[in-house]
C-alpha cells in the first residue's frame, strides 16, 4: 500500500537533517519542489506574480482542477479513467438551473445537480465494470452523449447563475475564497479516506492487484463503481462553483480541456497511471504547477499563438527535473 | 524549473544522505546552466510573440510603452488573423506593446482567468470579446475600479447589460443581420430557408440570427426560417451541414452568421451545384474557401465587418485614452458591413494583405 509511505516520517531525533530527509522521502516532495521553483522563476521574472491578487488568480486557475484530479486520482490508483468528468461539469450547473427555474430552492437544484452528476457515475461504473467495456471507452461515448444532452437542453445559449449576489452565491464560488475553501475541503477529506479508511486500502488493493484484491474478498465491482460516482460528483460539483465564479452557465464550459488538466495533474502529481498507486495531495500539487505555468506565462505577457508551445516546453522541463529529483530521493532511501 | 536546488544541497545537513561524486556534481552543474538558459530562452520566445519596439511616429510626446492586453474567445481562430496585424500595426505606429490571449475554444472561463491576469499584471488597457451575458461583468467592473480602461471589440455585451465596459468597437451585430434578412427577403421570396449558427447564445454571433429572423418577420415574407447550430469545430461545422441539407433537400437558400458556418454552406453549394437548382446562399466573413466560392458562384455574398480594424480601432483609442489623462473617452464605433458579391470579390482574391489577413506583407495596395 503506497498510502503507508506518506504518512509516517518524523520520529525520533529532530535534528534538521533528518527532517529534510523525512520530507523528501514523501511521495510528493519532488513535485513540490517543482512547484516552488516555478514560483521562484515567475516571483524573479515579473513582479506581479507574488501579489495578493494574482495568488487569488492562481486559486481561480487552481480549485476547480484539484477538485476534478481528487476524483482522477482515486479513479486511475484503482485502475480506471474518466474522460466524460469535463462534459460533468458543464452539465451539472443546467441541472441546478433548470430545477431553480421550475420554482424548487437553489440548494434542491445544486443537490439534483449532484445527484444527476453521480447517476452519471453510476452507469460510467456499471458498463464498465458489468459490461466489461473499457472505461476509456465508455466515458469516451459518455463524453460525447453528455455533451449533445448539454447542448440540447440548453439550447446551446449560456444563462446567468440563478442567485447571483446572495450570500448563498458567494458561498458556492463567487468569494475564491470559498471556491479554494471547497477545493480544501474535498482535498482533505479524500486524503484521509485514501490513507486511513478501508475505501482507500481498497482502492489502491484493486488498481495494484485485481485478482488479488478480489480473492482476498473485496468487492472490486462497489470500489470501481464508487470511485466513478465519486469523480462524477467531484466534476459536477467543481462545474457548480466555476458557474458562481462566473456568473454564468455555458454549454461550452470545462470539457476535454479541463479533463487533461485533472488527469495530468493526476499524473504529473505521482499518479501511477497503470494504477495502484498515487496521492491526492500530489494531484494537488500537479494541478498547482499547471495553475502556476498558466498564470505565469499569461502574466508575462505570452501571446496566444505561441502560448502552448512554450506551455508545452515548460511542462516536459519540470517533469524531467521531477523525474530526476525523483531518482535522487530513491537513491537516497536505499 | 530552478535547476540550482537539487535534493544534493537540501540533504547536506542529513548524517544518511550520499555526498555528491564529480559525476553527480557536473550533473548539478548541468542542471543550473539549464535553469539559468531555459527561462531567457522561454523569454526571447515570448518577446518573439510580442510586437515590436521602438518610439512610434508622429509628434506624440515621449511617453511609456504602454501594454494593452486583447482577450479573446476564439485565440487561434483564422477570423482574428488580420485583428492581430491590426493591433500589431497599431502598437509599431503608437511605440506600445500587446498581448493578444484568452480561450482557443470559446471557454469562458479561461477568458476570465486571462483577464484577472492581465488586472494583475497591471496593463494599460484591455479589449475584450463579451462573449457572454454576465460572466465580464465583474472582471470589467475589477478593471476599471484598478484604474485600466476597457472596451469590448468584435463581441458586445447585451443591451441592458450592467457591463461597464467604456465603449464597443465591431460592427453592429443586430443592424447587420436585419440587412442579412432583407438580403434574404430579396433573394429568396419564400419557402424553407435555414440560418446555420456555430454556437447560439454567443453574443458575437447569436444577434445577427436574431436581426435576421427580425427582418424576415418585418417583411411579411412567406419564408419559414429555421436556426440550426453547427458547432465550434469548422470540421464538424461542414459535415452537420451537409446531414441538415441531405435531410432537407426543399431548402431555398442556406445562410451562415459565422466564419466556419458560411465556408460549409459555400461548399455544401458547390458539391451539390446547388447555385444552378435556384438555391440561394449567403453569410459572414472573408475565409479564402468562400471568397473563391463567390467568385465561381455557388454562394451569392458574403460580408465583410473588416476584421483589421477592430485590432487597430481599439489600440488607437486605448492609447489615446492613456496620453491624454482620461480627456479621451473611448467611443462606439461601428466597423462596418459591407456586402461582398460575384461583382466586387476580384481584388479580394487578387491582391493578399494583411488586412483580409492572407498575407503578413507590408506593402501600400494600389487602386480602392
Amino acid at each position: 500500500m503506497a498510502a503507508s509511505v506518506e504518512v509516517g516520517g518524523g520520529r525520533g531525533a529532530v535534528g534538521v537533517g533528518r527532517v529534510a530527509r523525512s520530507f523528501l522521502q514523501l511521495r510528493w516532495a519532488s513535485i513540490l519542489l517543482v512547484a516552488v521553483g516555478l514560483a521562484a522563476y515567475f516571483t524573479f521574472s515579473n513582479e506581479n506574480f507574488l501579489t495578493r491578487p494574482n495568488v487569488l488568480t492562481i486559486g481561480q486557475f487552481l480549485a476547480a482542477v484539484s477538485i476534478i484530479t481528487v476524483g482522477e486520482v482515486m479513479l486511475i490508483i484503482c485502475g480506471e479513467i474518466d474522460l466524460s468528468v469535463g462534459q460533468v461539469f458543464a452539465l451539472a450547473p443546467f441541472i441546478m438551473y433548470f430545477t431553480w427555474n421550475a420554482g424548487l430552492p437553489i440548494w434542491i437544484g445544486v443537490l439534483a445537480a449532484l445527484a444527476v452528476s453521480s447517476v452519471v457515475g453510476l452507469l460510467n461504473g456499471l458498463i464498465t465494470v458489468l459490461l466489461r467495456v473499457p472505461s476509456f471507452v465508455t466515458t469516451l461515448g459518455t463524453l460525447f452523449l453528455l455533451n449533445g444532452f448539454t447542448l440540447t437542453i440548453s439550447r446551446a445559449t449560456p444563462v446567468a447563475t440563478p442567485e447571483n449576489g446572495t450570500r448563498f452565491a458567494e458561498v458556492m464560488g463567487h468569494n475564491i475564497y470559498f471556491e479554494l475553501g471547497w477545493a480544501i475541503a474535498v482535498i482533505v477529506v479524500m486524503q484521509i479516506v485514501l490513507s486511513y479508511t478501508r475505501w482507500g486500502l481498497y482502492t489502491f488493493s484493486v488498481g495494484g492487484n485485481m485478482v488479488g484484491a478480489s480473492e482476498a474478498g473485496i468487492n472490486v465491482r462497489l470500489i470501481k463503481i464508487s470511485n466513478f460516482m465519486l469523480t462524477s460528483t467531484l466534476g459536477g460539483l467543481a462545474g457548480i462553483l466555476e458557474s458562481y465564479r462566473i456568473t454564468s452557465i455555458a454549454p461550452l464550459a470545462g470539457g476535454t480541456n479541463v479533463m487533461f488538466q485533472a488527469v495530468a495533474a493526476a499524473v504529473i502529481g505521482g499518479t501511477a497511471l497503470a494504477g495502484g498507486s498515487g496521492t491526492i495531495v500530489g494531484g494537488l500539487l500537479g494541478a498547482l504547477v499547471l495553475s502556476i505555468l498558466l498564470d505565469g506565462f499569461t502574466l508575462q505577457g505570452i501571446n496566444a499563438d505561441t502560448f502552448d508551445m512554450i506551455l508545452g516546453i515548460a511542462i516536459l522541463l519540470a517533469m524531467v527535473m521531477n523525474v530526476a529529483l525523483q531518482r535522487s530521493r530513491r537513491r537516497g532511501m536505499a | 524549473m530552478k535547476g540550482d536546488r537539487t535534493p544534493h544541497d537540501l540533504g547536506q545537513d542529513a548524517p544518511n544522505w550520499p555526498r555528491p561524486n564529480r559525476r553527480q556534481l557536473l550533473r548539478g552543474a548541468a542542471w543550473a546552466t539549464a535553469g539559468a538558459t531555459i527561462p531567457g530562452f522561454l523569454e526571447a520566445c515570448a518577446q518573439g510573440g510580442t510586437s515590436s519596439s521602438g518610439g512610434g511616429q508622429g509628434n506624440f510626446p515621449s511617453h511609456p510603452k504602454w501594454k494593452f492586453t486583447f482577450v479573446n474567445h476564439v485565440t487561434t481562430n483564422p477570423f482574428f488573423v488580420p485583428t492581430k496585424y491590426g493591433i500589431e500595426d497599431a502598437c509599431a505606429l503608437l511605440g506600445c506593446d500587446f498581448q493578444f490571449t484568452g480561450s482557443e475554444n470559446s471557454i469562458t472561463s479561461e477568458m476570465v482567468n486571462a483577464m484577472n491576469t492581465a488586472i494583475n499584471a497591471k496593463v494599460d488597457g484591455i479589449a475584450v470579446c463579451i462573449t457572454d451575458p454576465t460572466a465580464f461583468d465583474d472582471p470589467v467592473a475589477r478593471a476599471l475600479d484598478a484604474g485600466i480602461p476597457v472596451v469590448a471589440y468584435n463581441a458586445d455585451a447585451p443591451p441592458g447589460s450592467k457591463n461597464r465596459r467604456m465603449a464597443y468597437l465591431g460592427q453592429d451585430l443586430f443592424v447587420s443581420g436585419q440587412r442579412l434578412g432583407q438580403r434574404i427577403v430579396s433573394l429568396v421570396k419564400s419557402g424553407p430557408v435555414v440560418g446555420f449558427i456555430a454556437t447560439p447564445g454567443q453574443l458575437n454571433i447569436q444577434p445577427r440570427i436574431d436581426g435576421a429572423k427580425a427582418a424576415i418577420q418585418a417583411s411579411g415574407a412567406p419564408i419559414q426560417f429555421e436556426a440550426v447550430a453547427t458547432g465550434a469545430q469548422v470540421n464538424d461545422e461542414l459535415q452537420r451541414i451537409e446531414a441538415y441539407y441531405l435531410g432537407h433537400k426543399d431548402l431555398k437558400g442556406m445562410f451562415a452568421v459565422d466564419a466556419g458556418s458560411t465556408q460549409g454552406v459555400a461548399q455544401i453549394m458547390q458539391k451539390y451545384n446547388l447555385a444552378q437548382a435556384g438555391v440561394h446562399a449567403g453569410g459572414y466573413d472573408l475565409l479564402d474557401t468562400t471568397l473563391d466560392l463567390i467568385n465561381k458562384g455557388h454562394l451569392d455574398f458574403t460580408i465583410d465587418q473588416q476584421p483589421y480594424l477592430q485590432g487597430f480601432l481599439p489600440t488607437i483609442q486605448l492609447f489615446l485614452y492613456k496620453l491624454s489623462g482620461g480627456l479621451q473617452q473611448p467611443a462606439d464605433t461601428n466597423t462596418g458591413l459591407l456586402f461582398v458579391t460575384k461583382q466586387n470579390v476580384g481584388p479580394y482574391l487578387k491582391t493578399k494583405t494583411r488586412f483580409e489577413g492572407s498575407s503578413d506583407k507590408q506593402q501600400v495596395v494600389s487602386g480602392g
